[in-house]
């Protein structure tokens, strides 16, 4: 699904965010990556979506060559991956519905479509009855769930999530965490970027660490920090 | 793009407008106030123009006889003249009715030729006028070779002067209009670019989630293209229609102005405002374009 072999991505003001990252993320896997600010975690998330090109090495998606593909093909590779950020970044102008069937009408898909997909993902994050607030009238996490529904209505075969919970209150981190669980069980891969220590050892997927732009622990199955006596 | 997207583009440059009215206002107003002036000038130098040929190819070329010459031989080279293609009409003028001529025009002053008693002191003369403007000068030459003539005469002065003028009308005219064109250009542009600044996170969402580069940029082209639009039919509905009544008025009032009917010319110039108005909101799209890379 992801293959990301020997990236170094040296960002034009001369900070080099990636050194020689190889990392393999099969279809269907859960994975955190995680590791202190600055380690280039948001870097590699921005090289998978093609919000970045590598400066060095090569990012395979799902088949597609991301780092040389040709700018017309970058919108289809979108298609394919959604993205939440730890800003919601939803349209304050628009209320639930029309923010996600956005993301469907942008890529000009039916109008039955698009009703039945935003009706079936708010189900999903559980905002069925809120299709008609407005993103001021909402919580912080249940704008972060409208941000998610509108990652996953153009059915992605990955969910890219970088801090999704950063700006969320405990409680409603652990419902933003239960439902990319859930995501991710229904198919989806799943990349989340974070910081949350108790998430990541509750959840016990696979754990990426980074730091200083190198990648130095990958484990399956692990916890946030190194665990000594295992 | 499918029906529906367009309408989805349609819809968003109609948002974008009406979010700055003012600026929509007035990207419209200029664009058509700088169309009409341009209207108004092409249609001043066509009018011109015409009068101007018409003045011209009226001008008669005068050849005047020697004293001796017999009536015949000017009768016979009457003739002749007429046989000639660049001619339109050509008459013969004796002594006689151009002194009456004179008198004439001198009016209530008629008294001071009394004074010439019964003595004329003016000469016969063929009065030409040329089919075509251009062949006055021809004319003119050809005449001075007949035998018997002694001199020629045309109002080539009056002629160059008016062409002259004309070719000022026209310049200023055309720099005026180009100007107000830049500046209605500028008005337009910047409304799009005020657009793409207000949309910023709206294309970044766009973007995100695989919307191609060209559903992202058709909202601008159309607001562009209304802009200038909305502007141009204003300019040439205005240009056309009081053309037409101004035409209808002159034709009443001043039937010898020889003004050139509306008929192709005002509809061909309507149709090069519209036309040029829609280049004004598509040139206003493409300088803004870069912006909307960066965005
Ligand atoms: N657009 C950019 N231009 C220049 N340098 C950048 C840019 N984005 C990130 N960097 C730098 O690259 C390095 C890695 O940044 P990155 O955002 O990937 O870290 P991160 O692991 O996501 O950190 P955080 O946990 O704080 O989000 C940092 O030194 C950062 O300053
Ligand atoms: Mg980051």
């Amino acid at each position: 699904m992801i293959s990301v072999r020997r990236v170094t991505k040296e960002y034009p003001n001369g900070v080099v965010a990636l050194q020689n990252v190889d990392l393999e993320i099969g279809k269907g896997e859960f994975v955190f990556l995680v590791g202190p600010s600055g380690a280039g975690k948001t870097t590699l998330l921005r090289l998978l979506f093609r919000e970045e090109v590598p400066t060095s090495g090569s990012v395979m998606v799902n088949g597609h060559d991301v780092g040389r593909m040709r700018p017309r093909q970058i919108p289809y590779l979108r298609r394919q991956i959604g993205v939440v950020f730890q800003d919601f970044r939803l349209l304050p102008q628009r209320n639930v519905h029309e923010n996600i069937a956005f993301a469907l009408r942008v890529i000009e898909a039916h109008p039955r479509e698009i009703k039945r997909r935003v009706s079936q993902v708010l189900e999903l994050v559980g905002l069925s009855d809120r299709g008609h607030a407005l993103p001021a009238q909402l919580s912080g996490g249940e704008q972060q769930r409208v941000a998610l529904a509108r990652a996953m209505v153009g059915r992605p075969v990955m969910l890219l999530a970088d801090e999704p919970t950063g700006n969320l209150d405990p409680h409603n981190a652990e419902d933003m965490m239960r439902i990319m669980l859930e995501i991710n069980r229904l198919g989806t891969t799943v990349v989340m970027a974070t910081h949350a220590a108790h998430l990541v050892d509750r959840a016990r997927q696979r754990v990426v660490a980074m730091e200083g732009g190198m990648i130095h622990r990958d484990e399956l199955a692990a916890s946030y920090h190194v665990e000594v006596n295992r | 793009m499918r029906l529906r997207t367009w309408a989805f583009c349609l819809n968003e440059a109609n948002q974008n407008l009406l979010r700055n009215p003012v600026l929509a206002i007035a990207s419209v107003t200029t664009t058509a106030i700088s169309l009409l002036v341009l209207g108004v000038f092409l249609l001043l130098t066509v009018n011109v123009n015409a009068i101007a040929t018409s003045v011209e190819s009226q001008v008669a070329v005068r050849a005047f006889f020697a004293k001796n010459v017999p009536q015949s031989q000017e009768t016979a080279e009457l003739q002749t003249v007429r046989s000639w293609s660049q001619v339109r009409t050509a008459t013969l003028v004796t002594k006689a009715q151009a002194l009456a001529e004179l008198k004439k025009e001198f009016g209530d002053q008629a008294k001071v030729l009394d004074s010439l008693g019964t003595a004329n002191p003016l000469e016969d003369s063929l009065s030409v006028t040329a089919q075509k403007p251009q062949d006055v000068k021809v004319l003119a030459t050809r005449l001075s070779h007949l035998d018997g003539v002694v001199h020629t005469t045309y109002q080539s002065a009056v002629v160059s002067r008016l062409f002259a003028l004309i070719n000022d009308i026209r310049v200023v005219g055309l720099a005026i209009g180009v100007l107000l064109l830049i500046g209605s250009l500028l008005v337009i542009t910047n409304a799009i670019r005020l657009g793409m600044a207000a949309r910023r996170r709206e294309i970044a969402i766009m973007r995100l989630v695989g919307a191609t580069e060209s559903l992202v940029h058709w909202p601008f082209i159309l607001e562009g293209l209304i802009l200038g639009g909305i502007g141009a039919i204003v300019a040439s509905g205005l240009a056309y229609w009081s053309y037409v009544a101004a035409y209808h008025n002159a034709v009443r009032s001043l039937p010898f102005l020889p003004l050139v009917a509306p008929s192709p010319v005002a509809r061909d110039i309507a149709l090069l405002l519209l036309v040029l108005g829609i280049l004004l909101g598509a040139v206003g799209f493409r300088i803004s374009v870069r912006r909307l890379a960066r965005v």
